[in-house]
């Protein structure tokens, strides 16, 4: 162990602000490449399962896609938005 | 030669199951490597006799840095799988792992600011390592900016991973710039088993723990980005429905 007290820890010899400004960037880079993916994953679910639900109540729409009828314009379009 | 495996490897549904399982103990490994790494770095490593408790910084800046020039690399190998065999995960791999790229580059580049501006007395310098990095982030930016500026997904592909091949030739400069220039940014250092050596085990095994943790930590973000790519390229898929109706 290096330090004595809590408090020389903090200071970190004189260059705190180097070393505790970079680990919390550390931080910060581990929580949004980490954190960002998880949120997105949870999105894409949500958005699939209302895109899914919507196609289903169209009758005419079966689960194969490539279909020329208005259901499949209407797909592609949604999927511009 | 039985290819089956190539094949697998090429199937979306095989990669999101297999992923599924490895994920869970991926992230037990660096969350472990992190706290034992972070502890000692921080709390148990000696000082340097000439940059004091600065050298704390070390443990994240090298381990960042030297990961950073892995991306190209591996840009390029996935774009070159992409080109000749079309196979779809590789591409996938190219576009998610550009913006983590740029994170990497981008936190190597601040660290080793925030390190400099004490050390070395300046923030930044035009020096052959600091150079070459930069331009590593810019190139990054660019296959990600390349990808969305071209509408056409089949020739955004192609573009990017032929930028990822080009993009090669600068990770050999910023490898061999410090032997080149001999500017300001120190060669890479040579560490021993020995005990009695300036840089002994007390300085290169938290590091060790380090470089692992973030390894792993390259690996997971990489393999959750890859997953929601897959999710959405694959959404009229019926496995995809499955999984979405199951959730």
């Amino acid at each position: 162990m290096q330090f004595s007290n809590f408090q020389e820890f903090i200071e970190m010899g004189g260059y705190a602000f180097n070393v505790w400004s970079v680990y919390g960037m550390f931080l910060i880079f581990l929580t949004i490449n980490l954190y960002g993916p998880l949120r997105k994953n949870r999105q894409i679910i949500r958005e699939l399962k209302r895109r899914y639900s919507l196609n289903a109540q169209v009758p005419p729409m079966s689960a194969g896609a490539g279909s020329q009828s208005s259901p499949g314009s209407e797909t592609t379009e949604e999927e511009r938005a | 030669m039985d290819w089956t495996w190539f094949h697998k490897w090429g199937s979306p549904k095989w990669f999101y199951e297999l992923s599924g399982k490895w994920l869970p103990w991926l992230v037990g490994a660096m969350v472990t490597c992190l706290l034992i790494g972070v502890t000692w770095a921080l709390l148990f490593v000696p000082q340097d006799y000439q940059q004091g408790l600065t050298n704390r910084i070390f443990y994240v800046h090298v381990p960042v840095a030297s990961i950073s020039l892995a991306f190209f690399p591996l840009m390029a190998m996935a774009g070159t799988i992409f080109l000749v065999w079309r196979m779809k995960l590789a591409d996938v791999v190219v576009k998610v792992a550009a913006p983590l790229g740029a994170w990497f580059t981008a936190l190597a580049l601040a660290s080793g600011s925030i390190w400099g501006v004490d050390t070395w007395g300046t923030w930044w310098v035009w020096d052959g390592r600091l150079t070459s990095l930069l331009l590593q982030f810019f190139l990054l930016l660019g296959v990600v900016s390349l990808r969305t500026a071209l509408e056409d997904s089949e020739g955004a592909a192609r573009a990017c991973a032929l930028l990822s091949i080009v993009g090669c030739i600068n990770v050999v400069v910023i490898k061999y710039s410090v032997d080149w220039w001999n500017t300001l940014h120190q060669a890479s250092t040579n560490f021993t088993l020995a005990t009695d050596q300036a840089n002994g085990p007390e300085i290169w095994v938290p590091l060790i723990f380090m470089i692992v943790a973030v390894y792993l930590f390259f690996a997971i973000s990489l393999i959750l980005s890859t997953r929601n790519e897959i999710l959405q390229r694959e959404k009229r898929a019926q496995w995809v429905m499955d999984l979405v109706a199951k959730s």
